[in-house]
């Protein structure tokens, strides 16, 4: 049941049935009532011409003659019957037609009264019977009560309205196929593009196509350029990916060659610092290069929004147990409820290496703020992230230095350079930028701006 | 001090546990995370060293594990992912430092005896108890400002009273958490070592550093210096 022409076509093949089966016990329904009322009418026009015929006879009784005007009375078995009888229940008149047939007594009427009955044969024929009670003045004075009653087989109106049925049943029946089998051409045609992308799709996995065509019906553009959206980050991913690692295989040949060299000179008195040197430096380009930021712009739309104040509440406990002997005091200042569009890795990364310089630079004191930014036609808020100390401050050719690339300033505390470097890159590919400052605490300030995600949609 | 390291490396294990050892250390070695948390649970250790990456179990639930079972002795984390992500997970797991791989000895040893200080409440690296001082950096005991001469293990006895100064340390604890291995078990030598500190530090018995509680053990009984 996962294909989506068979779930439409249950559903349709569903409701057709439901819609035919109401429309065929409607039609039914009303066809056999009206039928019903038609033979009553009858039934009630043969019962005024027997009532007609009759006349008073021999005896001091009502008579019918024996040739009546309506000919099915006098064609034995022909399905339509007269009878009549005294108040006593005695047979005074029948037909011809009722020729050894004994029509039902049944229940007599109140006088005056018609009273329509469904009665049968002793056979199980079925019929329809009225009867009517009257009171016969006869020309003398006195008069006796009589009960008139027609009679109709209904053999033939039940057959009527089986073969009613039956065409009923066989018209619906190929309307409804016709229609299941228009509806499934139909939906053929309609899944056409869908089945396009799959072998678009397809055809970008075995690399004969680069993106999706633009030839899709109205519905389709949006996922067929989201898709495409997805296969670009996709690939620019990939590409970062291949760029980093190209990056790291070939800055590690040079201490490599560098620690091969040093190697010849095994029994130099330096060869154990020099070759601590080269370590450190393959360490730093492993640091550098793996910490590269995991998202990129594109990406920040299908990320989770990070909570700032969770996040960086985490991050200062955590600094707290690593600075406890300086336990700097920590000031931190966030917009409540503030989010960051992006990566939760690349957040900590950029708070995590703030945070951490300023704790080791820092006498005691360290500020946080995170205030929201926002722009025209935003869709996520940017982020203005400062982080400053009361330390000795970073001096200004230092700083162009330090934006610069991955330098130290200070051999001594490690990792000033690349947490900033690091920092700098994250920042960048938010579309940000790092700025380094003076703080009125007395030490360094750092300001990272991310700006507000834009919508991308034309308008 | 008995320190446990838990690490699947062998070289870096084995080499960290020998330099641990040679810095006065009595110290437990498991290589993997299962033995790693049965070591962190049942033994009488003072600090754990517990690289992340773990076969078995990783780094994080061991800490996790022992926290859990009200363990309170410092955790240092070696990790060879520094993404902050890893170290904030870490720490909010209740490790109490981390290291990054490669390190040098030195930055470990650091660490350790930073930790292992900060669990015994002083804040300094010099533990001041006027007229004593013992600097753990420098392995260094003064009294009134003179050096004292100390053989390695009554160094140790002497830094681990004065760790948890003014606790009773029972003599049975500082046989389990001073010797590496379980031989001289015989309680005498201490007392015979804590005589000698004694003489050492107070020949003429005017300050008494180390009180001896009969039947419980020995406590350092010198106040602690306001500032430390």
């Amino acid at each position: 049941m996962n294909s989506l022409s068979s779930r439409l076509l249950i559903s349709v093949s569903v409701l057709l049935l439901l819609f035919f089966g109401v429309t065929i016990a409607v039609l039914d329904s009303a066809f056999t009532e009206a039928g019903a009322q038609a033979r009553r009418d009858i039934l009630d026009g043969h019962l005024v011409a027997l009532l007609a015929a009759a006349e008073p006879g021999e005896d001091d009784e009502l008579a019918l003659p024996d040739r009546l005007r309506e000919p099915r009375f006098g064609r034995i078995g022909s399905g339509l019957y007269g009878e009549l009888r005294d108040g006593d229940g005695t047979v005074l008149w029948r037909s011809r037609s009722a020729l050894a047939l004994e029509i039902p007594g049944g229940v007599v009427p109140e006088l005056g009264n018609h009273l329509f009955a469904r009665e049968s044969f002793a056979d199980g024929t079925p019929l329809l019977t009225l009867s009517l009670a009257v009171e016969w003045e006869f020309d003398e004075g006195d008069s006796k009560s009589y009960v008139f009653k027609v009679a109709e087989s209904l053999d033939s109106f039940n057959s009527q309205i089986r073969k009613f049925r039956r065409q009923l049943f066989g018209w619906f029946a190929a309307v409804a196929l016709a229609m299941l089998f228009a509806f499934s051409f139909l939906l053929r045609s309609l899944m056409k593009p869908l089945r396009r992308i799959e072998t678009e799709i397809g055809e970008i996995e075995g690399g004969s196509r680069v993106s999706l065509s633009n030839e899709f019906p109205t519905e389709l553009t949006g996922v067929a350029r989201n898709m495409n959206l997805l296969i670009d980050s996709e690939r620019a991913r990939s590409d970062r990916y291949r760029y980093t690692l190209d990056n790291l295989a070939h800055s590690l040949k040079t201490p490599l060659a560098a620690m091969r060299a040093l190697l010849s000179d095994r029994h130099s008195e330096k060869f154990g610092n020099r070759f601590d040197e080269q370590i450190e430096r393959m360490d730093e380009i492993v640091r550098y290069q793996l910490r590269k930021p995991a998202a990129s712009v594109a990406d920040n739309l299908v990320l989770k929004p990070v909570p700032v104040e969770k996040e960086v509440t985490r991050l200062i406990d955590g600094l707290r147990k690593v600075y406890h002997d300086k336990a700097p005091d920590f000031e931190v200042r966030i917009e409540p409820g503030m989010q960051f569009r992006g990566d939760t890795g690349d957040f900590l990364e950029l708070a995590g290496n703030l945070l951490d310089n300023a704790c080791k630079w820092c006498e005691q004191r360290v500020r946080f703020t995170a205030v929201p930014s926002v722009g025209a036609r935003a869709i996520a808020t940017g982020m203005v992230l400062t982080v400053s100390d009361d330390g000795p401050g970073i001096p200004q050719d230092a700083a162009d230095a330090l934006l610069q690339r991955g330098m130290r300033l200070d051999e001594s505390t490690p990792g000033h350079g690349i947490g900033l470097a690091v920092v700098k890159d994250i920042a960048r590919s938010y579309g940000g930028q790092l700025s380094i400052g003076k703080s009125d605490l007395g030490g360094a300030e750092i300001t990272v701006s991310i700006p507000p995600v834009a919508s991308s949609r034309p308008e | 001090m008995r320190l446990l390291v838990i690490e699947d490396d062998v070289t870096l294990r084995e080499s960290l546990a020998k330099k641990l050892s040679e810095a006065g250390y009595a110290v437990e070695q498991a290589a993997d995370g299962t033995e790693g948390l049965y070591f962190a649970e049942e033994y009488p250790i003072d600090l754990a060293i517990i690289d992340l990456g773990l076969p078995g179990m990783s780094g994080l639930e061991i800490i996790r594990e022992v926290r859990a079972k009200g363990k309170t002795y410092p955790i240092l984390i070696l990790t060879a992912r520094d993404r902050w992500e890893d170290k904030v997970d870490g720490l909010s797991a209740g490790a109490d430092d981390y290291v990054v791989k490669p390190f040098h000895f030195e930055e470990v040893s650091a660490r350790v005896s930073a930790l292992l200080r900060r669990s015994g409440g002083w804040a300094s690296s010099v533990l001041e108890a006027d007229p004593v001082a013992l600097d753990m950096s420098r392995q260094e005991l003064t009294v009134n400002g003179e050096s004292i001469e100390l053989t390695s293990f009554e160094y140790k006895i002497i830094e681990y009273l004065m760790l948890r100064a003014g606790q009773v340390i029972s003599k049975a604890e500082l046989t389990d958490r001073l010797y590496d291995q379980d031989f001289e078990r015989d309680s005498n030598v201490i007392e015979v070592f804590i005589g000698r500190l004694r003489k050492k530090m107070d020949p003429d018995n005017s300050i008494a550093p180390i009180e001896t509680l009969r039947g419980r053990g020995y406590r350092f009984a010198l106040e602690r210096n306001q500032s430390a």
